[in-house]
């Protein structure tokens, strides 16, 4: 009986993802560039979400999909949460109940510093995805929740060319 | 306009030096602005646009004008920055139209998208912070379209000749309001009725983006 429930909690774990719950630390906008810059990746997807936001809650499977489906071609995702600090515990579950078992990050340090590091012309609004190329310069950014077709082309595009076209795009 | 955005970046000036930013700076045409947003030296656009108050009676920006100023906060009820900033914007507020400047709350979000951001609840959050300017709401979403407002909360000082002064945030720390260092719109106000220069005019802070009602036109 005993054995039986363990079991059935062991499954339960896998199917939440609770039992691997990947790195989560603490990251100012440089220390997010550092991990965009690490060598190893053609192309490299910055995503700022959080747990409150309901677009970048909408947007998240289909980040975390992208991810996976391209990680082999040289795809590295990078997510990056924006919750405050009490939050941070739901942010970490929500990561792992997605299946994200590679080390992600939540800001830390002034707002204003972080947006415009990660670019100037970001208005601080969320969801925010950027799209690097393998040399670490940003190549597209978006702000607003984007469909899986949208970011799968342009990181496609940046896979296949080795650097996309530089452009921005607002969508609310 | 470029002068203010050289202030931005000077009191920025950390994030530029490094290669790594510079790199990134090199790709970007118009640094410190956010794309689409009123500028700096430009009137408040449909001023004339009635909204509903939370008094049930219409009103407009052109009608919450102050004689040395007006600000125009775009903010909500459900998002986090927005609770998290709620009094603060209240008491500089309620502060500021006791000093000539008036004030306008404008909640543009749908709450198709976010029920917590409907009327009722509107009422009731300005009834219980004790909001003493406009709290209303931009029931076509077209007045935050035409700011080029994209997050909550988000704002907008115009000195006493209708111009806009200042953009952004409300100050520096929005989840741990005894370590704030710099009070971005409260140094704005103060400067404003001084007469002085406002030396950080454009400042951002991370937020919600604002849920816009799908354009009618």
């Amino acid at each position: 009986m005993r054995r039986a429930s363990g079991f059935a909690l062991a499954l339960a774990l896998i199917a939440c993802g609770c039992g691997r719950r990947a790195a989560f630390e603490a990251a100012t906008a440089d220390q997010v560039l550092a991990a965009v810059r690490a060598p190893g990746a053609r192309a490299v997807l910055v995503n700022v979400w959080a747990t409150w936001c309901a677009p970048c809650r909408a947007e998240f499977p289909d980040m975390v999909r992208l991810g996976r489906d391209l990680r082999a071609a040289g795809l590295r995702l990078v997510l990056v949460s924006a919750d405050f600090d009490e939050s941070l515990p739901q942010a970490h579950a929500f990561l792992a109940d997605h299946g994200v078992d590679f080390p992600s990050y939540h800001k830390t340090g002034d707002d204003m510093r972080f947006i415009n590091t990660l670019d100037s012309l970001w208005s601080g609004a969320l969801p925010a995805t950027f799209l690097y190329d393998g040399a670490g310069h940003r190549v597209r950014f978006w702000e607003g929740r984007q469909s899986y077709e949208t970011l799968s082309r342009a990181v496609r595009d940046v896979l296949q060319k080795g650097r996309g076209t530089d452009s921005t795009e607002v969508k609310t | 306009m470029k002068t203010a955005k050289m202030k931005v970046l000077a009191a920025t000036g950390a994030l530029v030096a490094t290669a790594s930013i510079a790199a990134l700076a090199a790709s970007q045409s118009e640094p410190g602005e956010a794309p689409g947003a009123l500028a700096l030296g430009k009137t408040a656009p449909l001023a004339e646009t009635k909204m509903k108050n939370v008094d049930g009676k219409e009103i407009s920006i052109t009608q919450a004008k102050g004689a040395k100023g007006t600000l125009i906060v775009f903010t909500c009820n459900h998002c986090p920055w927005a609770k998290a900033w709620h009094a603060r914007i209240v008491s500089l507020g309620n502060k500021s139209v006791k000093r000539g400047i008036g004030v306008i709350a404008i909640n543009s979000n749908d709450p198709a998208a976010y029920p917590e951001d409907d009327f009722a609840t509107m009422q009731s959050n300005a009834k219980k912070s004790k909001m003493g300017f406009p709290y209303a709401v931009d029931g076509t979403s077209d007045v935050a379209r035409a700011f080029g407002a994209t997050r909550t909360p988000e704002a907008f000082l115009f000195d006493a000749k209708g111009l806009l002064v200042y953009h952004g945030a409300i100050d520096d720390n929005a989840h741990q309001p005894d370590q704030v260092k710099v009070h971005y719109l409260e140094e704005a106000v103060n400067a404003l009725l001084d007469g002085k220069e406002i030396t950080l005019a454009e400042t951002k802070a991370l937020g919600c983006g604002i849920k816009l009602r799908t354009s009618k036109t």
